[in-house]
């Protein structure tokens, strides 16, 4: 059998310390091991971005992603979006309430993750940029309308105010 | 869908590394090396790809840059292309480098694929290895018997295939620099936005007094591996930079094409058909780019 | 007693909705955004084992032989299934007809690449795979039957040799004097069509976690399931167990659209629990088996089609001759999706005659099963299709010449020729909705201009009739009998005044909990806050079906005003009692019992409901202290079939019209959306986001359809599509953010007066494109008549005499 490998990640603020499987996938670690059920998994090869999450504050594929290559980094995943003290929703999650910006749900924390990493780099996308920034995200349910309608009403929410 | 069994190693070093890919390549195990994993996972998921051991390079931070080598610019194998995309040095060295990364796939793709993956990869579809070919990149590949450089003329070998050994590791690429008011553009045909491209085709050229000079025209997408297009290229070196010229070598870069790959999208005649339309745009975008 | 529905949202016992017909939140999605939604792939048992399965490579090939043990030895497996244990313990699906359905795995040959052969379970997915690897089969090749063609040659070989014929069904219905309008058309219009294999491809895939209680011999099955009680009969007629010994509990479900698959699956899991002594197996079938083997493949579609017109441009007759290559056996409820268009068969029309030849044959492709729209998607196209064929032959705006067409307004309730009655509808105002929102003359305007500049710009006007609120009958004379499908809930009102609606399915998108809960809430004059929706395990729920058909959210809304109404009644005679008031002195008036003759004298819902659980001496006698009512709705009014399959099936009949502009790029084939618009009518909206979600979901799997996905075989029969990398659905970039509009005819007949909408624009978008590629394609004389226009499809089309060039 394989060397397991010992894996120490931080997510979501908490750290874990498990010894893995090298071939584990870091959504099937995240879901599986860690419990962290929020980040989906759509196909398995790197298409739907169901399973986007924050690497180090970057977006990337859980399934295209092992386990140990996220040793020693940061990651945040829909799990963390909530307020850790007040559980309010994140903005974003408030925005794809009000802006109907999901059915089964099943892609929308692929496409949150996809947001956050958005609105952090470019607080004040064009329609054109929220649409090159989400283009590597499948959603099946919602024919991607309101979804663009949510992005656009969290950044106007989240945009910092700017002073008089 | 899950990979088989593997084990895995993640050196420090490059020396170390490419001691550990030695020593397993002469226990005769199969050992691949996982850089940005964009290409490599989704292979060991579905087991086409089913190596022994996984030698990871995410510890050879000393990989990981972009840099100003006396006018050459020079990107660490493990740079992401995000990275790279981002980078102003970048988009002012090597334009078309630039664009073309920003065509590879979607953002959370590059800012997990590395630079180096793309070109070692050498998937035929690929923007990279055409753009190597008409840029004179340079591919620093550090291996047992120490380092070496090899051409991107001598490169891509075919289909995924490079001339890197197995006990090598591409450490950086190099570009030599591109001159100011020289022409480029990168066209391709994909389904879908973000999808590997049908077909593709990049241009350089220089205009001098009207007329077109060292021109380079590469295909990505058709063939097996990235292809100069030599017999456009020579139809319109020394010609007007106009566009019956264009339609001339985009008629002839079709018309010459061995034999293009043929897939559930694309027949063969649609493909050439392709190259013909894309070198045409190319060659026309390049022309009409403010510089 | 008879109960009445309300059939307006003004008849319910308020003075003002607050939440029907408002685009209020869904109830569904904090938890939903916040990743804690108990998808099956997050719910796990203690002990429980993985499956996977291995499958077949072969289209058809005879087994001879099958070598489990070193599979068996492997690191962490429990249990190997084979078909040897499948042929000894169940019995073939019986969603098929009788002989055309598949066991769960291969007995004796495999009939499709994707096949499951073996199946085995081990304490990790990981494992299980690995383990598949060691399992030995001999296969001995069969010449496969790779098409609808070759299935029905003579001397063809045989997907299913006991039945001596690769056709499983061949019928003709006709409707009207169909010889006779054909004999005195002025111009008839023909065509043959060709729809390419299509598919739901829902983002989460079908999975399951199945625990077999060898113990008392029982069943409980957890998963993403549409339709829990018609799985429980079915897991129990496969698996040979006692109906009430299968448990199916619903999770919330990643979308499903119909092409969820599902009962492989559970059988196979169900079976290597019962192997493996009782530990639950959990089976989550992967993306590349979903677009193999799964629910995905739907509408594999060869069509000759004609209509009969006269010189004003009256369509006077449709005749269709389908034949549908069904894949290899009729797992999917097949023959029922070829029927589906009986339901609006010509559509918006007053078509006279009708009719209707069916073939449906076996191939060594898929099995096929639902998709969205079921039947009618592929059935409007052609329609659409021969529609403009026919504006163009005569001259005559395709518009104008719908408009001619139309049923009229006042003609409702219609009874097409196919036997279906439309309750209502005004197709001429959503017409003219429509093209005054997209400035239709501007655009044919600006197409007449681009077409002198030598572009290729395209526009359909298409509008289609969605069929809402299933029924069995519809299905009963392609081998499903019966009439009524029963959705029921039990309305229960607590000691705080707090409602729980207990249902039989779980969450997929649509949204019906909100829809429930808007309903209830303001039934009672509650805070929608104060209203719960629960799902119920198959076994103790009211009779439900659950998603399918476009009837969810019109069927449960029935059930749960019965249920209230029913409440109503019971609380009423409580609070007479109580207070003393004559019988029937007391009213419900938004969420309080009042006397009717002293309206200061009330109670609320909480003090009713708290008196019956707690004061049983208060009661009145035969009243028992449960305020609680279940109702099983069903649409009412339905009847039997006569022989050519005509009856009351779909209660509602909702349309739409879309507009696209489309251009196609004459040097690569691609076909550009330029601007979409779409006005429809699906009577009351109960919640208006949900139906623009819905509607525009239905484009975005539309366009899919028209324009990029598709399942592709070659010759031998080999699938070319396994992962996401061909099978192409549209991202953010592909599908057109569409204006829209509507336009509100209540249903006279359905609880509040809402139409299903569920399925929304799919069965209108492919046409709608298809008809615009049409329309620019029309200055070169050519016309596609094949689904997906790939560019490359449309490049051979406007290429193959140099047309283009
Ligand atoms: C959805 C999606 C879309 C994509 N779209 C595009 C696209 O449009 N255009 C495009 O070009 N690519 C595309 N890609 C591929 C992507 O760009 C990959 O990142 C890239 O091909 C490989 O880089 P990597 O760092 O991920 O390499 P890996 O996947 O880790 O490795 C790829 C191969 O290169 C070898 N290798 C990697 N680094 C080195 C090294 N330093 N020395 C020697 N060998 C090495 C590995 O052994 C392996 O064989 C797409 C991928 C996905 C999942
Ligand atoms: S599950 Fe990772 S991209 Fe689909
Ligand atoms: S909401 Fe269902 S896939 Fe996007």
């Amino acid at each position: 059998m394989p060397n397991k490998q010992r894996v120490e990640v931080r997510v979501n603020g908490t750290r874990y310390v498990r010894e893995v499987e090298p071939r584990l996938t870091l959504a099937d670690f995240l879901r599986h091991e860690l419990n962290l059920g929020g980040t989906h998994v759509g196909c398995e090869h790197g298409i739907c971005g169901a399973c986007t999450v924050l690497v180090d504050e970057r977006s990337a594929r859980a399934c295209l992603t092992l386990a140990v290559q996220a040793d020693g980094c940061g990651i945040t995943t829909v799990e963390g979006l909530r307020d850790p003290s007040s559980g309010a929703l994140h903005p974003i999650q408030q925005a794809f309430v009000d802006g109907h910006g999901l059915q089964c749900g099943f892609c929308t924390p692929g496409f949150m993750m996809t947001t956050l990493e958005l609105l952090r780099c470019t607080p004040d996308p064009s329609e054109e940029q929220i649409k090159e920034a989400l283009g590597g995200n499948l959603c099946r349910c919602t024919g991607y309308q309101s979804i663009l309608d949510s992005v656009k009403l969290a950044a106007q929410r989240m945009k910092p105010s700017t002073p008089a | 869908m899950k990979p088989a069994p593997f084990d895995y190693h993640a050196p420090a070093t490059i020396d170390e590394a490419v001691a550990l890919l030695a020593r397993l390549d002469g226990e005769g195990r199969d050992a691949k090396i996982l850089a940005g994993g964009q290409s490599l996972m989704p292979m060991l998921a579905l087991r086409v790809a089913r190596p022994e051991i996984l030698v990871d390079l995410r510890r050879l931070g000393t990989l990981d840059y972009i840099r100003d080598e006396a006018g050459t610019l020079a990107i660490g194998a493990m740079t992401s292309k995000q990275a790279a995309a981002d980078s102003a040095l970048v988009r002012r060295a090597q334009p078309l480098f630039q664009a073309a990364t920003e065509l590879v796939g979607h953002r959370q793709i590059r800012n997990r694929g590395s630079v180096g993956g793309s070109f070692a990869h050498a998937d035929p579809a690929s923007e990279y290895p055409a753009v190597a070919l008409v840029l004179d990149t340079g591919f620093e590949a550090a291996g047992p018997d120490g380092s070496r450089t090899i051409a991107a003329a001598d490169f891509f070998i075919t289909y995924m295939t490079t001339a890197l050994e197995p006990t090598e590791i591409l450490t950086a690429v190099r570009f030599a620099p591109f001159p100011a008011g020289r022409r480029w553009a990168i066209e391709e045909f994909a389904r879908r936005n973000g999808d590997l491209a049908l077909a593709g085709v990049t241009v350089t050229f220089d205009v001098d007094a009207g007329l077109c000079r060292n021109v380079r025209i590469a295909a990505f997408g058709v063939q097996a591996t990235a292809l100069r297009l030599t017999a456009a290229e020579a139809l319109l070196e020394g010609r007007p930079a106009q566009a019956a010229q264009f339609d001339a070598a985009s008629k002839e870069a079709a018309a010459a094409l061995d034999d293009p790959m043929s897939c559930i999208h694309a027949s063969s005649a649609y493909r050439r058909h392709l190259v013909g339309v894309l070198t045409a745009r190319a060659l026309g975008q390049a022309a009409a780019r403010p510089h | 007693m008879a109960i009445e529905i309300p059939t307006l949202p003004e008849q319910m016992p308020n003075d003002a909705s607050r939440y029907v017909g408002k685009a209020v939140n869904r109830v569904e999605d904090p938890a939903l955004v916040s990743g804690t939604v108990e998808f099956i792939d997050n719910f796990s048992l203690p002990g429980m084992l993985h499956c996977a399965i291995l499958r077949s490579p072969h289209p058809h090939a005879r087994i001879l032989s099958v070598k489990v043990d070193a599979a068996l030895a492997a690191e962490g497996v429990a249990a190997v299934l084979t078909g040897e244990d499948v042929g000894r313990w169940c019995n073939p699906c019986f969603t098929a007809p009788e002989g055309w359905g598949n066991y769960c795995l291969a007995v004796g040959k495999v009939r499709f690449v994707g096949e499951p052969v073996v199946a085995v379970a081990a304490s990790s997915r990981y494992l299980a795979e690995d383990a598949l690897e060691l399992v030995d089969i001999e296969y001995e090749l069969l010449p496969p039957v790779a098409d609808a063609g070759q299935a029905m040659a003579s001397g063809a070989p045989l997907v299913f040799e006991e039945r001596g014929t690769n056709v499983m069904l061949d019928r003709t219905y006709t409707w009207g004097e169909l010889e006779r309008v054909f004999a005195e058309a002025d111009r008839v219009v023909s065509r043959r069509f060709r729809w390419n294999r299509v598919g739901a491809n829902p983002t989460e895939t079908f999975g399951c976690v199945c625990r077999w209680d060898l113990a008392d011999n029982s069943l409980v099955c957890h998963g993403a399931y549409q339709t829990p009680r018609f799985m429980a009969i079915g897991r129990a007629a496969s698996l040979n167990l006692p109906v009430n010994r299968v448990r199916i509990v619903t999770h919330p479900q990643g979308g499903g659209f119909g092409g969820k698959g599902g009962p492989r699956g559970t059988d196979i899991a169900a079976l290597l629990s019962r192997k493996s002594g009782g530990r639950p197996v959990k089976y989550i079938e992967d993306r590349m088996e979903y677009l193999l083997a799964g629910g995905g493949q739907s509408w594999d579609r060869h069509y000759d089609a004609a209509l009969a017109v006269k010189a004003d441009g009256t369509v006077t007759g449709f005749r269709v001759r389908l034949v549908d290559d069904q894949g290899a056996g009729a797992e999917g409820y097949g023959t029922i999706s070829a029927a589906k268009p009986l339901a609006a068969f010509t559509g918006n029309y007053r078509i006279e005659a009708a009719g209707y030849e069916l073939t449906l044959v076996a191939t060594n492709r898929a099995p096929t099963y639902p998709y969205r729209g079921y039947g009618p998607p592929p059935h409007n196209l052609v329609l659409e299709s021969l529609m403009d064929c026919t504006a163009r032959e005569m001259g005559i705006d395709p518009a104008e010449l719908r408009r001619r067409n139309y049923i009229r307004p006042e003609q409702f309730p219609y009874t097409v020729p196919s036997g279906n009655e439309y309750d209502s509808g005004d197709y001429h105002a959503v017409l003219d909705r429509v093209l005054q929102m997209a400035d239709y003359d501007a655009l044919r305007a600006f197409q007449a201009e681009a077409r002198a500049a030598g572009r290729l710009v395209g526009i359909g006007v298409v509008n289609t009739v969605e069929p809402g609120v299933f029924d069995w009958n519809a299905y009963a004379t392609v081998g499903v009998p019966g009439v009524g499908v029963p959705e029921g809930v039990k309305v229960a009102v607590d000691l705080f005044g707090g409602v729980t609606v207990a249902v039989g399915f779980s969450l997929q998108g649509q949204g019906q909990f909100t829809v429930a809960s808007q309903v209830a809430a303001d039934y009672f004059g509650i805070d929608i806050a104060q209203v719960r929706v629960a799902t119920t395990p198959s076994d103790v729920a009211v009779p439900h079906f659950g998603q399918g058909g476009s009837r969810l959210g019109v069927a449960v809304t029935g059930a749960i005003l019965g249920a209230c109404e029913k409440l109503r009644a019971m609380f009423c005679t409580v609070a007479a009692h109580v207070m003393q008031a004559p019988e029937g002195g007391v009213e419900l008036r938004n969420g309080c019992l009042r006397r009717i003759d002293a309206p200061e004298h009330s109670m609320s819902l909480a003090e009713i409901a708290g008196l019956m659980l707690s004061r049983s001496d208060l009661l009145p006698p035969g009243i028992e202290p449960c305020p609680e009512a279940t109702y099983v709705w069903t649409a009412p009014n339905r009847n039997a079939p006569d022989d050519q399959g005509r009856c009351r099936s779909y209660l509602t009949a909702a349309n739409a019209t879309h507009v696209a502009v489309i251009e196609i790029d004459r040097d690569t084939g691609r076909s550009a959306i330029l601007d979409y618009f779409i006005v429809d009518d699906c009577g009351t909206r109960l919640n208006p986001a949900n139906v623009e979600g819905q509607l525009q979901g239905g484009v975005a799997q539309g366009v899919g359809a028209a324009l990029y996905e598709e399942y592709v075989y070659d010759a031998d029969c080999q699938p070319l599509v396994s992962t996401f990398v061909d099978y192409l659905m549209p991202t953010i970039h592909e599908v057109p953010m569409t204006k829209k509009d509507h336009i509100v005819t209540p249903s006279p007949v359905s609880p509040l007066g809402a139409k299903g909408c569920g399925e929304g624009a799919i069965h209108t978008t492919p046409a709608t494109i298809l008809c615009a590629i049409n329309d620019a394609l029309a200055p070169l004389g050519k016309e596609l008549l094949e689904t997906p226009a790939s560019p490359h499809r449309v490049w051979k089309l406007l290429h193959e005499d140099g047309a283009a060039a």
